[in-house]
């Protein structure tokens, strides 16, 4: 490989670790939270029971209040957060998560987008390699002769 | 590979309609949707700790070797309200029954209106309160009323979302007893 050719993937290794970076700050679970604020992050995960569109952090009814006891309790007894989930999932389905969870089908809808992404970051990839490695075009004998005779005809006006 | 292009627009067309079907099947459907049914069917009482109105407390284990109605409800409510006459009238049919038992849970009401309801309803079936609504919760309810069919063995056998006519609560009774879960 020649040092020009070294140098041309540098951006695209800096993009890479731009990419692997920015996707590891947002997915890696945020250490250091107190317990009142897992359970308030749990809070707005799940919705609230007797009410539309509402997390259980965001309403005021009899349910929600309880929800939000009950995380309390359960962060207290040292709960994991899957296992809060999978005791609210038990207890009301699915749908009492605001969010798909990140397993079975609900990959899909978390993994989907990414996998677009990386296939469509190939495809530019390809798309470019493919440009770049294209034969530049060559004047054939004709172009040039219709050239020169474009060139005699200026001179002459 | 002879098109390696077409291959990833061909990968990303696959990965697209399985995304669309995902969506369709899943995030476009209604998420309360599963709302009509209890995840308890089938499972263990849940464990709960009401108080009835006398002030004697009540758990789950109160109701062991009994086929049980469980009856959330509330003073407030208009589809409670209309639901009334028709537990009035399937108790009445069962209240002899010393292996029966009903329990009419008080869902995010106060002690005081529930107070007036019972001096001019005079229900005979046991009528608890959920301080802190521990027992909704443990019970998975989205609202009121919402009737459970607990076997004697300790088992949710048979639930009912929304209002019961006497005919559903026999047949929540009798999946209690043992018969066809409802």
């Amino acid at each position: 490989m020649s040092a020009g050719s070294r140098r041309g993937w540098i951006p695209w290794i800096l993009l890479g670790v731009l990419v692997v970076g920015v996707l590891a700050w947002a997915l890696w679970p945020s250490g250091g939270q107190s317990d009142a604020e897992r359970a308030r992050s749990l809070a707005h995960e799940l919705r609230c029971p007797d009410c539309e569109s509402l997390s259980a952090a965001d309403s005021q009814t009899a349910s929600a209040r309880a929800i939000r006891r009950d995380l309390h309790e359960r962060v207290a007894e040292g709960q994991s957060d899957a296992t809060i989930r999978r005791a609210y999932v038990d207890r009301y389905g699915e749908s009492i998560l605001l969010k798909p969870e990140q397993g079975g089908l609900g990959f899909l809808v978390w993994g989907l987008p990414v996998l677009l992404l990386v296939a469509g970051a190939g495809a530019l990839l390809v798309a470019f390699r493919r440009w770049r490695s294209a034969e530049p075009l060559q004047p054939t004998d004709d172009d040039e002769a219709l050239v020169r005779e474009m060139r005699t005809g200026e001179q002459a006006s | 590979m002879k098109h390696p292009a077409r291959w990833v627009a061909g990968g990303i067309a696959v990965l697209l309609v399985a995304f669309s079907v995902v969506l369709a099947t899943q995030v476009g459907s209604d998420p309360r949707a599963d709302a009509k049914k209890s995840q308890l069917a089938g499972k263990d009482t849940p464990k709960f700790r009401v108080q009835s109105l006398d002030g004697k407390e009540l758990t789950q284990a109160d109701l062991a070797g009994k086929a049980t109605i469980v009856n959330f409800w509330n003073t407030w409510c208009i589809p409670c309200r209309e639901e009334h006459p028709e537990l009035t009238k399937f108790y009445a049919r069962h209240a002899d029954d010393p292996d029966f038992v009903m329990l009419g849970i008080v869902r995010d009401d106060t002690r005081k209106a529930v107070d007036r309801w019972m001096q001019a309803n005079k229900d005979a079936w046991t009528v608890a309160t959920d301080p802190g609504g521990n027992a909704a919760l443990a019970f998975g309810t989205r609202g009121q009323p919402e009737t459970f069919a607990i076997s004697p063995d300790g088992l949710v056998v048979g639930y009912q979302f929304g209002p019961s006519s006497a005919q559903d609560l026999e047949t929540l009774l009798a999946a209690a007893r043992g018969g066809t879960g409802a």
